[in-house]
């Protein structure tokens, strides 16, 4: 094992606090007053992380907020000549370092998706990039699976370390803190005292359990072809889909969902350009200039959905899902839409579906 | 309980022959959550569930996925409906939306339906459940080690605490006896005049805080049976622009006004909006709200009766004092 830390419950809030004199310090905390939800806010003085049940809204805003300025812009007009128009550009703002506390595996692993399509493309996306080199993330191995979890089956797992730089193991009276490389090392003397023996060895059982644990069944990860034989049985997504209210809940709660609109919101001579989520259920979403939509049904953004993550992804990117498995699509959906019985289902005979 | 399920199953089964599908509910992916079920082989009617997580109200499907609008040839849309579900049906109706003769409705008199979201904070490891029903006062569920047992005032949606229609105003047939009211007519919804009694200040306050958590997923406006524009709703039009992509507070709040204004005297109080906000906002106080100055200006209630025509949807050039 490398660095270690261990906090007991009682000292939690004060090492939050001390980090938060340094970066922002984000936690899971219920979304209100007598709420079941629970959503990630920055640290205020004596507010202890919820971390006994996974989060309904996702740290995904930290490093991809919903709305963010991605610059600011003011016509000058020349005072001898008012034709002639020169802009102010402001762009890209300094952000202060981050850490999110008490994220789970899959919460963190989506960001793996978001690193093709934002860092590693042909372009590099400065804004993405900047939250990303500023981020840590204190991940929780995670024992409390549910009825809609299924990291297992998308190649994750609820000790999965991808993308994450702590490790938090709940152990007797608190948590060890486990460092994954230098960048977490280097806080650890901030978060607690150095952990003796026994609670390493404590803590290396539970993570093996968890590490042992299977989530979910089957494995979904070989629909490429499927999916594309599939794609035109017209009967085969009415089945499925039927039920879908065609809202955003899906795509904003999912870890892996990276779309954005652009806009440019002006008063007189000023104005920002702002980037926001964007949901492939809308219509709006593949609304063209000319007033065509070519999915004007829910039915085809549904299947877009289930195309994006389970084949068109992994057929441009070595074969990586853009799934974690955290069941939030699931979970969240109000009319319980199961996206892990619709891939499944895509390699079964037309007729023996059965609708989700 | 049981035996309204298997009614169900045996009422479709006698008129299948004269519909297209069935619409109703089935066990979805574990045992507490139910979901929206589209039958359209007789021989999968076992499918069909009643119970009280059957909260959906599956009346916005009519329009939305299915054009239940008068066809020639068109062979009947079987629906499941509760007495809330009903009164949607009705204004759907009014408005011209659905056709009547489209349809074949089996309504079931409601006691009430979870709000899955309290019953899992009063017993968050909840799961495997065998049955679930209500037993007077109680929500009796069992499960294969031991029954639970819940007060109702604790697990039901907020909209079934004030509910003044257990029974369908509108069906083909009735599966199960007729129900009492919980809160008879005359009496004022407890909610909106609980809120009512905080001063403009703290009902802003109340508001900013409840709206700040809206992630503007739209799942409010979609769920909701009688917001019919949809695709052409007027929140996202990009030209014009009317809401900024911005998400502050006011953009929040315009967004929530703009639905509740036009469901004014149209909303029939089925509690979608609210079940379904991922956020937890209690958005139809707003249109419960507005109900209660529909009624006290206009004496109208939404989605009582086929045959009347809503005030708001009608234009009287000889009307004084509006």
């Amino acid at each position: 094992m490398s660095g270690t830390a261990y906090i007991t419950h009682n000292e939690l809030t004060s090492a939050l606090e001390r980090l938060s004199k340094e970066m922002d310090v984000w936690i899971p905390v219920e979304t209100g007053d007598k709420k079941w939800g629970i959503q990630f806010s920055k640290y205020q003085p004596g507010k202890a992380p919820l971390l006994e049940r996974q989060s309904t809204t996702l740290p995904k805003k930290v490093l991809f907020p919903q709305v963010e300025t991605l610059l600011r812009f003011c016509y000058q007009k020349d005072v001898e000549d008012r034709s002639r128009v020169t802009i102010d550009l402001k762009d890209l703002e300094d952000m202060a370092p981050a850490m999110v506390f008490g994220a789970r595996p899959c919460d963190v692993r989506g960001f793996l998706t978001f690193d093709q399509v934002f860092l590693n493309g042909l372009h590099k996306d400065p804004y993405y990039a900047q939250r990303r080199e500023k981020t840590l993330f204190a991940t929780l191995v995670c024992e409390t699976p549910d009825s809609a979890c299924f990291c297992s089956s998308v190649g994750s797992g609820p000790a999965d370390q991808a993308g994450s730089d702590l490790w938090i193991i709940p152990i007797e009276g608190g948590y060890l803190i486990e460092s994954l490389n230098e960048r977490g090392e280097k806080l650890l003397p901030k978060m607690g005292k150095e952990a003796t023996q026994d609670q390493i060895e404590s803590a290396q059982r539970f993570q093996e359990k968890a590490a042992n644990e299977r989530v979910g069944e089957g494995d979904l990860t070989r629909y490429v072809r499927a999916f594309e034989e599939r794609f035109s049985d017209k009967a085969y997504w009415r089945d499925m889909v039927s039920k879908c209210i065609s809202c955003g809940i899906c795509t904003y709660v999912c870890p892996t969902c990276y779309c954005f609109t652009i806009t440019d919101e002006m008063k007189e001579l000023e104005g920002e350009r702002l980037r926001s989520w964007d949901s492939c259920m809308f219509h709006q979403y593949t609304q063209e200039a000319s007033g065509h939509n070519p999915r004007p049904t829910k039915f085809e953004r549904y299947r877009n959905r289930v195309g994006h993550k389970f084949s068109y992804f992994p057929d441009k990117y070595n074969g990586m899902i853009s799934c974690c498995g955290c069941g939030r699509c699931i979970r969240s959906c109000p009319v319980s839409v199961d996206i892990r019985q619709i891939v499944r289902q895509l390699k079964e005979e037309a007729g023996d579906c059965v609708s989700t | 309980m049981g035996s309204k399920t298997e009614a169900l199953a045996k009422q479709f089964e006698k008129v299948f022959d004269d519909l297209e599908l069935v619409i109703g509910w089935e066990t979805g992916f574990d045992s507490l959550h139910a979901t929206p079920a589209f039958i359209r082989q007789p021989s999968a009617l076992g499918r069909l569930i009643w119970n009280p997580f059957c909260s959906h109200n599956l009346s916005g499907y009519l329009t939305k996925t299915l054009n239940a609008t008068a066809q020639e040839d068109a062979k009947k849309i079987g629906i499941c409906v509760k007495g809330c579900d009903s009164r949607s049906v009705v204004a759907l109706i009014q408005e011209k939306f659905i056709s009547r003769e489209r349809l074949y409705i089996a309504g079931i008199p409601c006691r009430g339906t979870v709000d899955l979201r309290r019953l899992m904070r009063l017993k968050p490891s909840l799961k495997d459940v065998n049955t679930v029903h209500i037993e007077g006062n109680e929500l009796a569920v069992e499960t294969a080690r031991q029954t639970h047992r819940f007060p109702l005032q604790d697990v039901l949606l907020r909209k079934c605490l004030q509910c003044r229609y257990p029974n369908p105003v509108l069906y083909d047939e009735l599966i199960g006896e007729p129900l009492t009211p919980r809160v008879t007519e005359g009496q004022a919804p407890p909610f909106v005049d609980k809120l009512e009694a905080h001063s403009l200040e703290q009902r802003r306050v109340f508001w900013e805080r409840e709206l700040d958590r809206c992630i503007r997923c739209y799942a409010c406006r979609n769920a909701c049976p009688l917001c019919v524009c949809q695709d052409n709703c007027i929140l996202e039009s990009r030209m014009p622009k009317w809401l900024s992509q911005r998400s502050g507070m006011s953009e929040k709040f315009f967004f929530h006004m703009i639905h509740a204004v036009h469901l004014a005297g149209r909303c029939t109080e089925c509690g979608e909006c609210e079940r379904v906000c991922p956020m937890e906002i209690p958005v139809a106080l707003m249109k419960e709200k507005l109900n209660q100055v529909v009624k006290e200006l206009l004496d109208y209630e939404a989605g009582l009766n086929p045959e009347t025509q809503p005030p708001l949807l009608t234009f009287d050039p000889s009307e004084t004092g509006i």
